[in-house]
Formats: structure tokens, C-alpha cells, sequence
């Protein structure tokens, strides 16, 4: 198995939300009460003059341990053998709701019908080389998705960019 | 891969893989939510939209979509959408209206403008175009030939003011961005613009800049992800761009930073302007600006020693002031100043083709457009109070509508045909919507039944651009021809042709407009040596080649369109109106220094209408994907300022000027600095334009100071939401 993840560039990531609505497009819930399985939140520390906004973009994170999973009473909820996808089987499903109070990124959503709905990764796109839809439209690339090995090395590299990066910057710091 | 073929057709619906297993096909059509017109891949099945995604070979976005690009389905089919014709049977305003024919609508129409221009001439009726641009050239053209001057615009608060200002500088219209060339310039500096909220898909330029090490200057009062990547964030008081400039100018000029040779031998004026900097030492400059005097230095130096460099303006931000012309030149003239005017990496001069779009190709889209002289027609809406304005762009300016249908001065405005008319778009907003209420006869062409719709005599339902036929040739010069990828909602019709059709009844002389859309393109475009039926085999669009690229320094051989040939620090075409030749800084009208009496109860100034990543104005409310990200109006208010308020986060408060105050939550955050209130448009019912006079404006332009003014906030006694 392959196991396979998101990628998040926080220094790339400006709060715009083209994720979160990529993610309503492609999965239809459309209710009074819409769903996405993508939400950003913003976050601001320091105060002026020295004050700093960031934004995140969460979603479901296909966790290796898979709390939701272990919670699940009917055993609706799997990991896809290929590639570790954590998936949920809507059939199965109650609406319980123990995958919620398991889950520590929020990511089970319940539409109208009650049952649990969460972030598939895209995986049919992805069987079809499609990236998954947040990734896709995410206009800064911050989002990602790969082999966790590929994800690591493109953190990695990243990293070891911007402290170089970092250095030359600070022997050009302007007085 | 293994499941792949276990996969039930459902499964690949409802993943909506497109293909054959599927029947879902993708077609390439372009966004038109904004004026980015990125590229789009609709995802249809039987006649129906399924699904959007960026075009990946498209320049303008390369695959990217912003948020409201991706929530495009949902506006399309929004259940507000107009299915037909509509005839008004209750009272204005109130949303009562009757379905009519196509056959009806227009001949009602165009019998009531033709009775209107026997009685009371052809300038009694205007002609005003919102979004889209497409229909623009086709509009003016019809009320030109019609014989009224009267066509204005959204630009008239939009673009052609930056636009002006370079005009006065320059003799060239600037255009979006001033023509900043990002790929080479080693610094940059953006000025009052986040296009990480206002263009998403085009941002990822700057991180790429940045990752190629160029350095960058933000300007601007309130924090975006672009001053939070800059290596000096120059956070400037709203108003104060001018002064800024100047100060920045000064340190350039007294350190022996600029371009000697082409100050020597390019410019008009250098030595007044030298002088009047000198008024703006950097500890003057801060004391106005708010920006620390180390900053304003440090940033002068930057940007006048790093070779390109160039600057990045907004359509607006630094124009909506009342001194927003003049600010606007002073930003401009650093640019000429440091050597970087129409440079490589620097600021480059493409002239504008088709709809503003700066591609340098030939055309004939004046004469297209200007299909009458102005010497043939009246004198148009604002002409006397904004001379400038006037001779220098081809249309009216829509700010003065308002006051002359209400005083029927210089002469009566009878009627208005608009296509997308917004009566929020002006300061005053209430103040329009009573003046459309004085109207014998008004029209809208609207996507959704808005406030302004319900004040028509009669309504036209519009289509969206996934349902017509579109150009766009963009400054890549890459040229994309679209064809509907899904049939129109209702009775809804393109723009342009809902003009051809009115033109075939108001102005039916015009034998060129009655051919249609296409055929009035090919004779746009000819002289580029392109024509639809050639773009049409090639959806998705092509690059153009072969035609020449549009040079650096063209005024090496023709000198500089202005009166004296020369770039005007001292303009002569301000002089002859009257008005300060330098690019003169002046106290927004509203603000702390120029009124400080009033400053004692509206002790906050107030900026309005940044943009969100999820609304355009009020153009896409109505999409729940969209307002869920953002339910309710806000106004952005320091912790400081809330904190001396004793306001609570998400609390109710209300916002107040000297001529309203209207109610929103309070949303406390370091986005905005100490003293500064921010309020965007996302939200008709809390319109804060109806707070602004619609006679704050800047008399060159005529635009309105929505970007600078004094309020105050303080808790609501209503803790209710909007119902």
C-alpha cells in the first residue's frame, strides 16, 4: 500500500476559500444547510503594528491510527487498501454521530439525511488521474496530495529553500 | 489502480468523471463573475452543468479558479435567476411584475425611447452598461448613433480614473496594474491591491516573484496575505497615497536616486515638483501618512536602486478619495522619476485593444464605438462639473446621473436603458434609487431580480457567459472565442444581442449592428488580422502570432502623447482647466485634519469596499455556497477601538456618518489598523454607500471619496440578525 495524504503549505495558503467551494462543487450536497469538507480558518496573533494573520485549510487527514474508525459501531467506516483513504460507507451508516466526538479536525459532516459524509480524498478522480478537486483549484498551491514519502521530500525541499532563502534575506536587510 | 473497472457507473456520476462510461463532456467556456474571465472547463451532461474547473492551458488562470469562479453552478442556476421578459404591474420598487414576450418588450421599448427622443431630444435618454464589458462597444455605439452622448459606465467609479491620472502624466491610459511587468521585476511594489482576494487565480505570480527573489513593497492601510510576504509594509492612512508619493519622491530626489537622463530630457516640470516634494520630508510625510519616516525611506531606497522595479496599482483604491486623481499621479510619477516608465520588468505601455484589454493589437474599436462625434451631440451627464473627465475618456460620468435627472440640469434625463445598473455602485445609493423612481422610463437587463430591477418599467433577462457566445483576447494575446456550453435559463439572452435587436429598432441606419455580434467583431478585429470564424476552430482558444509585439520606450521615437511631447510632472491640461498642474496632495474632505470638529463624533475613518474572496459587490449574495462563507454584513474594527468601545466579537453594532448609520456585526481584527473602520459590499440590505454623499467626489473624475471618510461605531440597541 501507498498510503496517501494532503499536502498544506501554510506560507502559500491566503484564506481565499476556492477550496472549500471546489469541494461543494464536486460533491453535491446542495441543501439549505450546505456542506463542504474543506473549511479555512484564520488566525491572528500580535498587535499592531506587529500583528500577523494566517489562514489554514482543514479537511479530513485519512489519520494512520483512524480514531473515527475505531469509534464507528457498525464498522461504516474504512481504509481503502490502495492507498489508505479513510472512507465512510453511507449504507452502513447510522448517524450516530461517535465519529464526530472521535475526530480531532472536525472533518464528519452530517447533511440532511443524518448520515455521516466526509472528504473521500477524491479517490474515484484520482483512480482517473484527476487530482483531487481542492487541490486542483487551490490558486497559490498550497494544497497538495501525493505518497506520504513524495509529500515529505517536497516539504523537505521546501524547508531547506526557504532557509536559504532566509539567510541571503537577512545579509540584504534594508536599514 | 485495481478498482478502477470495479467502479459502478453511479460511483463515476457521482464523481463526475467525465468520459464516455459517464456521458459527461467537458467544454470550454470563461467565467465572467469578475473581470479576470478565466478560463473554464464546464463539466455537462445532457444539456445540463455539472461541475467547473480552471482551464489548465489557459494564461489567465492556468487551471486555478478562485472561489467564486467555483461557485459558478450555483449562481447560473440560482433559483433568482429572471426565466423572462418582465413588465412592472405594481408599484417601483416593490417587485411586482408581469411575464411578457420578447416580441413585446422590445417594441415597448423601443416605441417609449423613440417618442422620448422626438419630445425631448436624444441626450434625454441614457445609456448605462454594468457588468459584463462584453456589450459595451455595442452599446455606445447604438447610443451614439441614436444621437445621445449619454453612455456611461461602472467604470466611471472603476479603472478610467487610474486611467486619467496616467493620461495626465503619460498622455498613455495605464490600464489595470499600470502595465507592471512581475515575471522580471527584481522589486515590486503593490499599491493598494490584494489580489489574493481580488484575482486569486493571477496571485501565484507574486509568490513566484517572491520565490525568485524579487523584493516587495505593500502599500496600503489594511493587512493581506500580500503585506504580510513584503519586506516593508507601508501602512499608510486611507486618503494619504499622494503624500506618500511625495514623501518617497523627496528622499529619491534629494539622494540623487532617480534617472537623471530621463528626467533631463523626458519631462515637463521637474523643478516645481522637486520643490513641492520638499514639503514632504520624510518626518512631514509621516506625520501625514501614519507610516514610520524609517519605512517611508528605507522604501524609497529600495525601490529607486533596484533596477527593474516596478509598481502595481489598483483600479481604485487609490482613487475613491476626493483627492484621488492627484494621489494617484503622485504614485505615478515615481515611476517616470526612477527611470522604470515603460521599461522592461518596469512599468510597460500596452495600448488597450478590445474592452480595455491592454493587448497592443490593431483594431477599429473607436470607430466602432464613437459612432457620432461629440461635436454632434449635447454636452453629457457631469461634462460641466468634471471637465477633465470628459475630454479625456469617451463617456459620461455616471456619478453626476442622479443630480441631473433630479434637477433636470442642463437638460432633463427622461429615460435610462441600462444592462446591469446597480443603483449600490454610487455613493448615495439611495439617493440613485430615488432618482431612477423620477425616471418617465427605465430599463434594466439584470441576471436576478435586484433592488434596482424592481425600480424598471421593464426587466430583460440576461445569460451568463457559460450560455453565449464571448471574445477575449487577453494581454498574452492569447484569443479565445466561446461557444455556449449549455442553453440559455428561461427566455434569458446575451447581451449583445438583446442591443442588436433594440439597435434594429432605435437606430435601424446602423446596417453594421443589425449583421450581429460576430459580424461586428470581424470588423473590430479585421485590421489585427483575425477573424470568429478562425478563433471558433480552436476552442479553449489559441495564441495569436504573428503580429508585432508592442515595444519598450516608444517615446524615444514619438515622444510623449501630452500637449508638451514630454512626461508632465506639471500637467498642462490641468493647468488649462484651472486646476493645480502638480500632483498636489489635499486632505481627503472627510478626515481628521481637514475637519476636525466633525473628527470629535466621528472620531473613525472609514474605508469601504476591499474585496472578499467570496463576493464581488453584491454579485454573487445570492449564491449560498458563497454567503455561507460570510452570512452576514461586517464591519472590520481593531481590537483597540472595539475595546475602548466595550464591543464584543460578532456583536451587532452600528456604523454612522454624518448621513446615515446602518447596522452590522462587528468583526474585531487586526485586518484593519487603530482608527480605521472597514465595511466591503457583500450585503444589500446593510449598504454602506447610502452612508457616503452622493456629492463627495473628486472634481476631476467625478469619483466618490468611498475610500476615506469620518465615522464612528458604537453598540446597536438591534441585536437581531437581518430577517
Amino acid at each position: 500500500m501507498t498510503e496517501c495524504s494532503f499536502f498544506f503549505d501554510a506560507s502559500r495558503c491566503s484564506g481565499c476559500m476556492a477550496c472549500v467551494v471546489a469541494c461543494q462543487d464536486q460533491n453535491d450536497f446542495v441543501t439549505g444547510d450546505t456542506v463542504a469538507f474543506r473549511h479555512v480558518s484564520q488566525h491572528e496573533e500580535g498587535v499592531y503594528p506587529e500583528a500577523r494573520i494566517t489562514s489554514r485549510s482543514f479537511s479530513c487527514q485519512h489519520c494512520a491510527d483512524g480514531p473515527c474508525l475505531l469509534a464507528c459501531p457498525m464498522q461504516a467506516i474504512s481504509r481503502r487498501p490502495e492507498d489508505g483513504t479513510v472512507l465512510v460507507n453511507r449504507d452502513i451508516c447510522v448517524g450516530c454521530r461517535s465519529c464526530e466526538l472521535a475526530c480531532p479536525v472536525g472533518a464528519p459532516k452530517f447533511p440532511e439525511d443524518g448520515k455521516m459524509a466526509k472528504c473521500d480524498l477524491c479517490y474515484v478522480r484520482r483512480d482517473h488521474g484527476m487530482k483531487p478537486a481542492c487541490v486542483r483549484t487551490c490558486p497559490t498551491g498550497a494544497l497538495d496530495y501525493g505518497s506520504i514519502e513524495e509529500m515529505s521530500e517536497k516539504m523537505r525541499e521546501k524547508a531547506s529553500i526557504r532557509m536559504l532563502k532566509g539567510s541571503t534575506r537577512s545579509s540584504e536587510e534594508v536599514d | 489502480m485495481g478498482s478502477r473497472s470495479t467502479l459502478s457507473q453511479e460511483k463515476l456520476l457521482q464523481a463526475k468523471i467525465p468520459g464516455e462510461a459517464t456521458g459527461i463532456e467537458i467544454k470550454k467556456t470563461l467565467c465572467a463573475i469578475c473581470d479576470c474571465r478565466c478560463g473554464i472547463d464546464a463539466y455537462v451532461k445532457d444539456g445540463l452543468l455539472l461541475k467547473v474547473e480552471g482551464s489548465e492551458k489557459n494564461p489567465v488562470n492556468k487551471g486555478k479558479l478562485c472561489a467564486k469562479g467555483n461557485a459558478n453552478r450555483q449562481w447560473i442556476y440560482s433559483t433568482e435567476r429572471i426565466q423572462t421578459p418582465l413588465l412592472r404591474t405594481g408599484e417601483r420598487g416593490d417587485g411586482v411584475f408581469a411575464p411578457i414576450s420578447w416580441g413585446e418588450a422590445l417594441e415597448r421599448i423601443s416605441s417609449r425611447l423613440l417618442k422620448i427622443k422626438d419630445e425631448s431630444g436624444p441626450e434625454s435618454v441614457a445609456f448605462f452598461a454594468g457588468f459584463p464589458k462584453v456589450m459595451r462597444p455595442f452599446l455606445k455605439r447604438m447610443a451614439h448613433t441614436f444621437g445621445s452622448p449619454n453612455y456611461c459606465t461602472e467604470s466611471s467609479t472603476c479603472i478610467l480614473g487610474a486611467d486619467l491620472a496616467g493620461i495626465l502624466n503619460f498622455g498613455y491610459a495605464t490600464g489595470p496594474a499600470s502595465g507592471a511587468e512581475l515575471n522580471s521585476a527584481r522589486c515590486i511594489i503593490t499599491w493598494g491591491t490584494n489580489p489574493f482576494h481580488s484575482a486569486a487565480p493571477q496571485a501565484i505570480t507574486y509568490l513566484d516573484a517572491l520565490e525568485r527573489g524579487a523584493k516587495l513593497i505593500d502599500v496600503g492601510p489594511l493587512k493581506s496575505p500580500m503585506s504580510d510576504k513584503a519586506d516593508i509594509h507601508l501602512r499608510l492612512r486611507p486618503g494619504t497615497s499622494g503624500a506618500l508619493a511625495l514623501g518617497m519622491a523627496h528622499v529619491i530626489i534629494e539622494e540623487g536616486l532617480y534617472d537623471r537622463e530621463f528626467v533631463d530630457r523626458w519631462t515637463l516640470g521637474f523643478e516645481e515638483y522637486r520643490a513641492y516634494a520638499r514639503q514632504f520630508a520624510p518626518a512631514v510625510a509621516e506625520q501625514v501618512t501614519g507610516v514610520p519616516k524609517e519605512q517611508i525611506i528605507a522604501a524609497a531606497r529600495l525601490y529607486a536602486t533596484i533596477k527593474p522595479a516596478a509598481i502595481v496599482t489598483s483600479s481604485s483604491t487609490t482613487t475613491q478619495h476626493t483627492n484621488g486623481v492627484q494621489n494617484h499621479r503622485a504614485v505615478l510619477a515615481l515611476i517616470g522619476l526612477t527611470g522604470n516608465f515603460d521599461r522592461p520588468g518596469g512599468n510597460h505601455i500596452v495600448p488597450a485593444t478590445h474592452e480595455l484589454q491592454a493587448t497592443g493589437l490593431s483594431h477599429r474599436g473607436h470607430e466602432f464605438e464613437q459612432a457620432r462625434p461629440w461635436e454632434e451631440m449635447a454636452a453629457r451627464i457631469g461634462q460641466e462639473e468634471h471637465p477633465v473627465w470628459s475630454k479625456l475618456t469617451s463617456q459620461a460620468q455616471a456619478m453626476a446621473l442622479p443630480q441631473q435627472i433630479q434637477s433636470g440640469k442642463p437638460y432633463p434625463i427622461r429615460a435610462v436603458l441600462g444592462f446591469g445598473l446597480n443603483h449600490r455602485m454610487w455613493a448615495g445609493s439611495d439617493f440613485m434609487r430615488e432618482s431612477l423612481g423620477k425616471l418617465d422610463f427605465f430599463v434594466n437587463t439584470e441576471l436576478f431580480l435586484t433592488d434596482s430591477a424592481k425600480m424598471a418599467n421593464i426587466v430583460l433577462p440576461a445569460c451568463t457567459s457559460f450560455e453565449r457566445n464571448e471574445l477575449l483576447i487577453t494581454p498574452s494575446r492569447f484569443a479565445f472565442w466561446t461557444e455556449p456550453v449549455i442553453a440559455p435559463v428561461g427566455e434569458s439572452r446575451p447581451d449583445i444581442d438583446i442591443i442588436v435587436e433594440l439597435a434594429k429598432r432605435l437606430t435601424p441606419e446602423d446596417e453594421l449592428i443589425s449583421q450581429g455580434h460576430e459580424a461586428c467583431l470581424d470588423w473590430i478585429i479585421a485590421p489585427a488580422g483575425v477573424t470568429v470564424e478562425e478563433l471558433r476552430k480552436h476552442p479553449g482558444g489559441c495564441p495569436l502570432t504573428g503580429c508585432p509585439e508592442t515595444g519598450y520606450e516608444k517615446y524615444q521615437e514619438e515622444g510623449f502623447p501630452t500637449p508638451s511631447g514630454k512626461m508632465e510632472f506639471t500637467s498642462l491640461i490641468l493647468k488649462e482647466a484651472g486646476m493645480d498642474p502638480l500632483p498636489v496632495y489635499r486632505e481627503s474632505r472627510l478626515s481628521p485634519v481637514s475637519e476636525p470638529e466633525l473628527a470629535k463624533p466621528y472620531p473613525l475613518i472609514l474605508t469601504t469596499g476591499s474585496g472578499l474572496p467570496m463576493y464581488d459587490r453584491s454579485r454573487t449574495s445570492c449564491v449560498p455556497w458563497l454567503k455561507q462563507l460570510r452570512p452576514d454584513p461586517m464591519v472590520e474594527i481593531n481590537p483597540l477601538d472595539a475595546h475602548a468601545r466595550g464591543i464584543e466579537p460578532k456583536q451587532w453594532v452600528e456604523l454612522s456618518t454624518t448621513r446615515g448609520a446602518l447596522r452590522a456585526r462587528a468583526n474585531i481584527t487586526e485586518y484593519v489598523p487603530p482608527g480605521v473602520v472597514n465595511m466591503s459590499h457583500n450585503f444589500p440590505a446593510a449598504d454602506v454607500n447610502e452612508l457616503i454623499d452622493p456629492n463627495y467626489r473628486d472634481p476631476i473624475s467625478g469619483y466618490p471619496g468611498f475610500k476615506s471618510l469620518l465615522c464612528e461605531v458604537k453598540e446597536s440597541q438591534v441585536q437581531a440578525e437581518y430577517s
